[in-house]
């Protein structure tokens, strides 16, 4: 909002970025390690209120709105959807607070009512906007009724109530999605219905943003049917594709407003970089060879979880008022004894003797208290709050000097929606970033630019997946008569898919009727209760407890996907939440029909091990949908199908990484995915010339028999693939978990019906329920693939990697990749190239992978630069060996 | 109807693992069926050998099949029921299927020729999502069963739920079924309903035209847990201290029942008046609460209404049966099927010319009547919108069942199971909700005129079931102390839509 530009900009913050860096203890070359960033402040723009509003509300209404404020509304006026995206705290809820505020005078000038749906991604913020938008109306003197209606409220009279007389109704969209099938006790509210918020749309991405998407369609074809025909404001942070995010989002199109009038103090932002916790004595060189490659010592930085609460500390002994986030709960809570610690250890810098008061925050306490620590830290009786992203959106601190963040969260959006909570209302504001010696971290610290030039990702969002649709499609029949005015480019979905997806429930008994006169619901009621925003299955594996686990060790996990639980919850598993080791000891499928509820059981444990699943994965039957080409290389996105057998799974010392059971058989089926896919085929000359340039390669600890002149460049494509999978995030908003990568000597994964039958039954594969005891299936298609490959019938196929969407139908994100491949390329390249390891075989912060099912091998660095510049045109194609040679490759695949 | 008709019972083996034999042998005293099926979700000769003990033993009439314990492979041959009989033939694998059609134009199994030879068999439709296709994965099976057999088959699957009824073309070509093609079979569903812990058990009406009628009924529903107030836990406890039947309840002083640990007097009190209930298939009022629509100077007028689905796209008839002049009135949208207004502006048109001050009362009409009524009325009649809303709009069964008014002996609160337990002697149209429904939905999309009558003579019944369910309720005894109040209460409170 545009209020409290109080002190201006300019205020003096007690510690700028500068001295933090000079006044922390012990560090005498910290600059080897920290960088600071000074960002100029930045004046408002505005626009006179008379020209925006109506006399009547620019009388009451206080400021000059910003300009982004003045044309988001204008854009209104005028009946079109709008997207606002700009930074935190820029008047976002102004927008529409006035535009609801228009309507409803509009309305009530010819005696009629007019009403607004606002939908928050999280209950915790809906108190706090119901205040936010009552106090507006106040200010203006309009009686309008805003009320939350969600989980929480009261059942009875209290929602009957709401329901038939309030004039905003905030909600989350689970409540939307259950609130659709009895949409007819709305029917007041949904006949007046002139506008629809999505508020922090962009959060909308990967599985609950397609699920969100379906819920807005829902929600249209209801609200056509009472007659309304509502815009729709978009409210979102900053993200590289606000039109087409809220485009798919809404179905509609959209004007987006996106140039920002809102001030902003000076800003000085902190990477800091942990000191290494012992050094190498055998420092690679660049460019040096391979001996050193596989030495036992290894170079590490202290982890952030304990670097960050020194800061922390730090910054709240000099009267900084600190927002520290932390990516889990138990840290947060660890954060504030670790703070203590740091003053207790440092008495010559830190002569106060009580430590000034730091408070956790996070979802697991009580309402109440967290209220109070949100007051607190309003009032200014706490000078530092330690939060997980609970604190992320929305609710209101008050001032805060400094936000400290406890490794990269992952992506610029959230970096700098966390960053923005600091100096709100144009005060002068500290950031500091403690980066963990990890994946994207690294590369943020070593480029600043990244950060601070780059567009932010693109928020991916996408219809495509078929299950998904038909499931929503049984809750809108449910809710009303699908018929031919919900087929084509702007409704529900395009004839024919229509058409096959009601043919399909009709068959399975869940829909009934026919599209000229109307398909209605016949299943099990309620079809709305089986959504999850969560996932693309109704099988959800719940995580439950061995009895007598005490509450504190209770982790909080939501339900997990089958694929998430066969690859991380197997029996066995040893899983780290928070900081409490847990082994899964039971692993429950549910029987087919569904009549039971699939579950895996976890105990608290004190190990001295962690587990590595060890994966197979095999794509069969890649159809292309699209493709181009890219300096010889092909580019495809298409659909098929994906094997993925975790077989096995081996302990892992955590101590020294060796390892103390190998092998140990997981007993779970191979799983078949349905999903999206994009893969990029290497061009033949490309691949022989690589082969030849690492034929020399050999791959540790591996049998001599057993080494191959193509492990070089196999270890290109893997290693390639790893970056590409880890870099997704630096364009994408989205999870790498939820994507997943193959790198193949043979791509084409096509085999008859015939050899399918002989190898992997498909129907057996379905799913836990019907699998047959047949673990082999994999190395099956395998050993016919390499038959197929030895008979000649693959010859042409080329080498490559896929990257696939690691749920059943797909989330878009390979599509993403897709269209975005020569940017993730030209990112993983230079994330490869300028990591410091200098390990052949790469580290965690450049090409291993955590997932990896192969346990990481080979990797191949050089040689992934290696494709890579050519695939980006930056290699000389000619100047490879042109030879060909007459071995044939054998059909490698590695995840 | 022509031929014969049999009934056939169907219990899911986990239905009946949990189920005390009284339980089962209540199922077969409420349903009567000619045959009970033991489904073939899986091997149970435990759940086979409860039914058979509970439904009179190895020597009853009334056979008792669960093909997984066939002695062998072939196909099992039963007639049964009334008149000519039913033909069911039994198998326990899909694979039996095409030895089934030639048996059957063989004429080797002893069925009736000209007649529908029903085939209980294991049949599963496979779902992908992923790829918008559901199939048959036993199609080359009913393909041949379908081509062999001489007359009509109608396939009803173990693994299906008793609501499914699906006509499959078997063709190779993957799009919709036709009805009239000869590749085709009908496929009716015998099983539990979908869901966590569905406890259905399904009652089928077969007859030899081909016609099937459903009736399900939660397997809670019989024995002692049939008794109000009384859960699993309570239903144990009560059997540990021989209490093993309703009839037991009924005898057992309430003393003596007060006695079981965590059987209050209240629950005691109820379960011996619903145990009466049931028994006497006589309703009983529990409170002082006068009946909707009462007193009143004229009886509410019973509505229904007919629609194309649950999710109406249109409502194409509406019936009103007016008790004092025992008249029906039905409105009936037989031409234009494109305009959904004209049925609903007709019958209010009528409604506020003849009957102003009249109240109206459906079953169940706050969840569906009246919901679909008033919101057609406000888009397509907004003009008596504000008259329509100012009619008190009664649901009988929200006040004798959600409301707590009264105990109704039926082990559903189906309209028509409610009324058949209170003597109603209905008119057998053969037609049922939904089947009425998918009619009108064929008619709008082929023109092909309905049999009206028969469509209005099935919508007059449930009006009159209702008006006879209310007379009902209306003289029932209430339970003991509660007085008559009828005079007493000046005015009902409204019904309108409620909150759910």
């Amino acid at each position: 909002m545009a209020e409290g530009t109080g002190d201006g900009p300019g205020r003096a913050l007690p510690l700028t970025g500068r001295e933090l860096v000079e006044t922390f203890p012990r560090y005498a070359d910290l600059d080897e390690h920290v960088s600071v960033q000074e960002l100029e402040p930045r004046e408002a723009r505005t626009v006179p209120v008379e020209e925006v509003l109506r006399p009547e509300l620019a009388a009451t209404y206080p400021y000059d709105p910003y300009v982004h404020q003045a044309r988001a509304l204008d854009a209104l006026a005028r009946g079109e959807n709008v997207c606002v995206a700009t930074s935190t705290s820029s008047g976002k809820t102004d927008v529409y607070g006035l535009q609801i505020a228009r309507n409803v005078l509009d309305a009530r000038a010819r005696g009629a009512e007019s009403t607004a749906y606002v939908v928050y991604p999280m209950k915790a913020l809906a108190q706090d906007q119901q205040r936010e938008l009552s106090a507006l109306y106040d200010r203006l003197g309009l009686d309008i009724e805003v009320a939350v209606y969600d989980g929480d409220t009261e059942l009875g009279e209290t929602r009957r109530r709401i329901r038939e007389e309030a004039d905003v109704v905030i909600s989350n969209f689970m409540g939307v999605n259950t609130y659709l099938h009895n949409h007819d006790v709305w029917s007041r509210f949904f006949n007046s219905c002139d506008l629809v918020v999505v508020d922090e749309s962009h959060t909308y991405t990967g599985v609950q943003g397609m699920h969100v998407a379906w819920i807005l369609r829902r929600l249209k074809r209801v609200l056509d049917y009472y007659g309304s025909d509502p815009a729709f404001v978009c409210s979102s942070a900053t993200i590289g594709n606000p039109r087409a995010h809220s485009t798919a989002l809404l179905g509609e199109s959209v004007t987006v407003v996106d140039e920002d009038g809102s001030p902003r103090g000076r800003r000085d932002l902190v990477l800091w970089n942990p000191p290494p916790t012992e050094r190498r004595d055998d420092v690679a060189e660049p460019g040096a060879d391979d001996e050193t490659d596989e030495g036992e010592a290894s170079f590490e930085r202290q982890p952030a979880s304990v670097e960050a609460p020194r800061v922390f500390s730090h910054l709240t002994y000099h009267d900084v008022r600190t927002l520290m986030f932390a990516p889990s709960r138990k840290l947060a809570e660890l954060s504030i004894g670790r703070a203590r610690e740091h003053r207790r250890e440092n008495p010559r810098y830190y002569t106060a003797g009580e430590p000034r008061a730091i408070e956790p925050y996070h979802a697991g306490q009580g309402k109440r208290k967290r209220h109070t620590t949100e007051q607190s830290l309003k009032s200014g009786a706490l000078d530092g709050v330690a939060a997980t992203s609970a604190l992320e959106l929305g609710i209101n601190v008050g001032e805060i000097d400094a936000t400290l963040l406890m490794g990269y969260p992952g992506q610029r959006q959230s970096f700098w929606q966390r960053v923005g909570r600091a100096g709100r209302d144009a005060a002068d504001a500290l950031s500091v970033l403690v980066a963990d010696y990890a994946t994207l971290d690294q590369y943020v610290v070593d480029n600043p630019g990244y950060l601070l030039e780059g567009d932010v990702e693109d928020a991916v969002v996408d219809t495509a997946n078929d299950r998904v649709f038909a499931q929503h499609l049984l809750c809108a029949a449910d809710e009303v008569a699908v018929d031919e005015s919900d087929a084509g480019p702007d409704a529900v979905a395009d004839r024919d898919r229509l058409e096959r997806a009601v043919e399909m429930w009709r068959r399975a008994g869940k829909l009934t009727g026919h599209l000229e006169t109307g398909v209605s619901y016949t299943g099990p009621p309620r079809p709305q209760t089986d959504v999850n925003l969560y996932a693309t299955d109704d099988e959800q594996y719940q995580v439950r407890m061995t009895e007598g686990t005490p509450p504190e060790q209770e982790p909080d996990l939501e339900p997990l996907s089958r694929e998430r639980a066969f690859r991380d919850y197997h029996e066995g598993a040893v899983r780290v939440h928070g900081d409490q080791q847990y082994e899964v000891v039971d692993i429950e499928h549910g029987r087919q029909g569904g009549s039971s509820q699939p579950f895996v059981r976890l105990q608290p444990v004190d190990v001295e091990y962690y587990t590595r699943t060890r994966s197979e994965v095999t794509v069969l039957d890649a159809e292309s949908e699209d493709s181009r080409a890219v300096n010889g290389f092909h580019l495809h996105f298409g659909t098929g199908t994906v094997l993925v057998h975790h077989a096995e799974y081996d302990r892992v010392r955590i101590s020294d990484n060796e390892r103390v059971g190998v092998g140990i058989p997981t007993e779970l089926p191979p799983l078949t995915m349905d999903t999206q896919l994009c893969w990029v085929e290497v061009p033949e000359q490309v691949e022989r010339g690589l082969v030849e340039r690492y034929a020399d390669y050999r791959v540790p600890d591996l049998p001599e028999e057993a080494q191959s002149p193509h492990l070089g460049y196999m270890g290109g494509l893997h290693a390639a693939e790893h970056g590409m999978i880890g870099a997704a995030p630096l364009e994408l908003m989205l999870d790498p978990s939820d994507l997943g990568g193959l790198s193949t000597l043979v791509l084409d994964g096509h085999l008859s019906a015939d050899e399918r039958t002989v190898s992997a039954d498909e129907d057996e594969l379905a799913g836990p329920a019907g699998a047959t005891d047949d673990p082999g299936s994999i190395e099956a298609v395998r050993t016919a693939l390499e038959r197929c490959q030895r008979e000649g019938e693959l010859e042409r196929s080329a080498s490559g990697w896929f990257v696939y969407d690691g749920v059943e139908g797909g989330l878009g994100f390979s599509r993403a990749v897709y269209e975005a491949f020569e940017a993730l390329a030209a990112r993983t390249r230079e994330r490869i190239a300028a990591c410091t390891c200098g390990r052949t075989a790469g580290c965690p912060a450049c090409v291993m992978d955590e997932n990896c099912g192969n346990d990481n091998r080979p990797l191949h660095r050089e040689a992934a630069v290696d494709v890579l510049d050519h695939l980006l045109g930056e290699a000389d194609t000619e100047a490879l060996a042109a030879e060909a040679t007459d071995e044939r490759r054998p059909p490698l695949f590695y995840s | 109807m022509e031929g014969g008709s049999a009934r056939l019972l169907s219990l899911p083996p986990a239905v009946v693992a949990d189920r005390p034999s009284d339980a089962i042998a209540d199922a077969r005293d409420y349903f009567d069926p000619d045959g009970v099926w033991v489904l073939a979700t899986e091997r149970a000769p435990r759940a086979h050998a409860t039914v058979r003990s509970a439904t009179g033993g190895a020597d009853a009439a009334v056979p008792v099949v669960h093909t997984p314990l066939a002695a062998a492979d072939g196909p099992r041959h039963d007639r049964l029921g009334s008149d000519d009989g039913v033909d069911v033939v039994s198998v326990r694998d899909t694979g039996t299927l095409p030895a089934v059609g030639r048996a059957l134009r063989d004429g080797t199994l002893g069925t009736r020729p000209g007649t529908t030879t029903f085939v209980v068999c294991p049949v599963t439709v496979e779902v992908e999502a992923t790829r918008l296709s559901a199939t048959l994965p036993a199609a080359a099976d009913l393909a041949a069963l379908v081509a062999t057999a001489p007359g009509r088959v109608v396939v009803l699957s173990d693994l299906l739920p008793a609501d499914y009824d699906h006509e499959w073309a078997l063709d190779a070509s993957d799009d919709g079924a036709a009805a009239e093609d000869p590749s085709s079979v009908r496929i009716h569903g015998l099983g539990a309903t979908e869901g966590y812990g569905s406890r259905d058990v399904a009652c089928l009406t077969l007859s030899s035209s081909g016609a099937i009628g459903t009736e399900r009924v939660s397997a809670d529903r019989f024995g002692l847990r049939a008794l109000e107030g009384v859960g699993p836990r309570t239903a144990d406890r009560l059997r540990d201290v021989g209490v093993h039947s309703r009839a037991d309840v009924r005898r057992t002083p309430l003393r003596e029942l007060t006695d079981v640990r965590g059987v209050g007097r209240d629950t005691a009190e109820r379960a011996k008046r619903h145990a009466e209930v049931l028994a006497a298939g006589e309703p009983l009022r529990l409170s002082t609460t006068p009946l909707p629509g009462e007193p009143a100077a004229a009886p509410p007028l019973c509505l229904d209404i007919e629609t194309d689905g649950l999710s109406p796209t249109i409502i194409w008839q509406i019936g009103v049966y007016d008790p004092v002049a025992d008249e029906h009135r039905a409105f009936t949208e037989r031409e234009d099927p494109s305009d959904p207004g004209r049925v609903v502006t007709a019958f209010l048109t009528w409604l506020l010319a003849e009957h102003p001050d009249r109240d109206l009362v459906t079953w169940n009409g706050n969840r569906f009547d009246y919901r679909h009524l008033t919101s057609f009325v406000e888009r397509h009649c907004p003009a008596y919108a504000a008259e329509w809303h100012d009619y008190w709009k009664h649901d009988l069964y929200d006040w004798a069942v959600r409301q707590d008014n009264a105990l109704l002996p039926g082990r559903t609160n189906k309209l028509d199971h409610v009324a058949r337990k209170l003597g109603y002697a209905g008119a057998d149209t053969g037609l049922d909700g939904a089947a009425t429904a998918a009619a009108y939905g064929r008619f709008v999309r082929t023109g092909e005129p309905l049999d009206w009558d028969r469509h209005e003579a099935y919508c007059e019944d449930d009006c009159r079931a209702l008006w006879h369910v209310y007379e009902s309720l209306r003289d029932a005894d209430r339970r003991d102390g509660v007085v008559v109040e009828r005079e007493r209460a000046a005015d009902s409170e409204q019904a309108g839509l409620g909150d759910f």
